[in-house]
């Protein structure tokens, strides 16, 4: 877990980075605290033709009936967030409506990709229901997937091929966490307090120690 | 007839004879008559022999050249067997029906001559000078070198001196191949029927049909190729465990089919976890990364951006 500004790692539950100090109010007070009504795919920046968006939302709604619990949008901009990708995808995720999305599939469940044409770069958040399953490097992987293809400005086959490349890291991670979910939750148990650990020592060494009646027989 | 004398009878009922005892007493050659000898023929005897009859006998004359010959085999002397006669009627009777020049075959002995009153020409003329056209063989039984043909006296102008000594050699040659006598009248027949043809062409005997033989490609299936053994070995194969094998692999589709449907209709769900919100986002904090697609000489990981964003605000 990453700040977006300063991209330190920090804590689970942190309300504020510990490095920079960056919280969504940051955010709000640059982009207001309202809610943001969007749709799925959001070609702000006009990268696709309307044909291509038809290829894209198919592939949009096969994610989502592959992950009955998930969702996977796009937002296309020109100099969104000052070129600040992290940030603006961390609060859009937490601040948009999407409306073609049921209201079962809240935003936990939504994986955002930005891209910014002005800065020519692209950059993946997640919900909280995805943290234990996906990590940086998969979203990395998947980016590196549609590359080749938004070089040549082929945006809606790029963003096919990130999706068919993110749908094959989160079905493995499905079946890994339907095997062992123990395995995916410690990633996201709230974190122990020292006294806690304090406590469990003590109590493992009074166990660990023989008692006096065992002793005098 | 041998007869039985007296005494042998006698002596045969008292048992005192048995017949053929001589022989097998091995005294049959004491026992058998010596004939007295016999003086060998003399050289005059043999070579007289040897010239003996080497005309055609004056009886057989009319025959051979009294008239037009009914038979296109002229053999007055019975030189060949019944059977053989038959063969060569029938194998002239089918070159007449099929040529347009007849074939007759005066049938000499080979030792024999034909007698200097007679004129083979003369004899084609007169008896061939009407009619179909005929070609006419004197042949030599035995000795096919020996032998002359005419020509009838229409055929004679059409057809030239040379062409006619070509097919009279070509058919001697093949019958001289052959080891015997008949053989070599049969191949001489066959051959000459053949170089016959040719003078049909060269005189304009032939009607519409094809001048030159038409090959023609054989309806029926063509000779099968020459197998290799590893083909045969997989035809073998396929012949026995084709069935088996096309049902499994029937199977197995329809099973790889099943997965792959399966699959697609196959829904992926995530345990729910309890997480706690961080840098106050309600909904979400997953940072992932930024990829920038503004060099194309850059590999995507050099062009990864994990530099801090302070200046960015």
């Amino acid at each position: 877990m990453k700040c977006p500004r300063c991209v330190q790692v920090i804590h689970r539950g942190a309300g504020l980075c510990p490095h920079c100090g960056f919280g969504m109010a940051d955010m709000d007070a640059r982009h207001g605290t309202e809610n943001v009504s969007l749709r799925r795919l959001a070609d702000m920046a006009g990268l696709m033709r309307s044909r291509e968006r038809v290829s894209v939302l198919a592939a949009l709604d096969r994610f989502c009936r592959k992950f009955p619990q998930l969702f996977f949008a796009v937002y296309t901009g020109s100099g969104q967030g000052g070129g600040n990708l992290r940030q603006f995808g961390f609060w859009l995720l937490n601040r948009a409506a999407f409306e073609d999305v049921p209201v079962e599939r809240p935003n936990e469940g939504g994986i955002l990709l930005v891209i910014d044409a002005e800065s020519k770069s692209a950059s993946l958040s997640w919900g909280y229901l995805l943290d234990p399953f996906l990590k940086e490097e998969d979203t990395f992987l998947c980016l590196s997937r549609a590359h080749a293809y938004w070089l040549e400005g082929r945006f809606a086959e790029g963003t096919i091929r990130l999706l068919a490349q993110l749908e094959k890291i989160l079905r493995r991670r499905a079946q890994q966490a339907r095997r062992d979910p123990e395995r995916f939750e410690r990633k996201v148990a709230p974190p122990v307090k020292s006294g806690e650990i304090a406590r469990r020592i003590r109590e493992g060494h009074r166990q660990a120690s023989p008692s006096p009646k065992e002793v005098v027989e | 007839m041998p007869s039985w004398s007296a005494e042998d009878r006698k002596a045969l009922a008292k048992g005192e004879l048995i017949p053929g005892q001589v022989l097998l007493d091995g005294d049959a050659a004491e026992a058998l008559p010596v004939s007295p000898e016999v003086p060998g023929p003399t050289d005059e005897e043999i070579a007289e022999a040897e010239q003996s009859s080497p005309r055609v006998a004056e009886k057989f004359l009319e025959a051979y050249f009294g008239e037009r010959p009914a038979a296109f085999l002229v053999d007055p002397q019975q030189l060949l067997g019944t059977k053989e006669t038959r063969e060569r009627e029938e194998f002239l009777k089918y070159h007449s029906g099929d040529s347009e020049i007849d074939l007759y075959v005066y049938l000499f002995d080979g030792h024999q001559e034909i007698p200097s009153e007679v004129r083979e020409e003369e004899v084609v003329e007169r008896f061939f000078s009407s009619g179909k056209p005929a070609v006419v063989a004197y042949y030599y039984l035995g000795a096919p070198q020996k032998t002359e043909i005419q020509v009838s006296p229409g055929l004679g102008g059409m057809v030239s001196a040379a062409e006619q000594r070509r097919a009279l050699s070509s058919s001697v040659e093949e019958a001289l191949e052959k080891p015997d006598a008949y053989a070599q009248l049969e191949a001489f027949c066959v051959q000459l029927s053949i170089r016959i043809y040719w003078m049909e062409r060269a005189a304009g005997l032939v009607g519409e049909a094809p001048v030159v033989p038409v090959a023609v490609r054989a309806k029926s299936s063509p000779a099968p190729k020459e197998v290799s053994p590893v083909v045969a070995q997989a035809k073998e194969w396929a012949l026995r465990y084709g069935p088996p094998a096309g049902i499994m692999a029937g199977a197995i589709l329809i099973v790889v089919a099943g997965v792959v449907i399966a699959r697609r209709r196959m829904r992926y769900e995530f345990p729910v976890f309890e997480v706690s919100p961080r840098l106050g986002g309600s909904h979400a904090a997953g940072i992932g990364a930024v990829i920038s697609f503004g060099s194309t000489t850059q590999s995507p990981s050099s062009q990864r951006n994990e530099v801090p964003d302070y200046l960015g605000l």
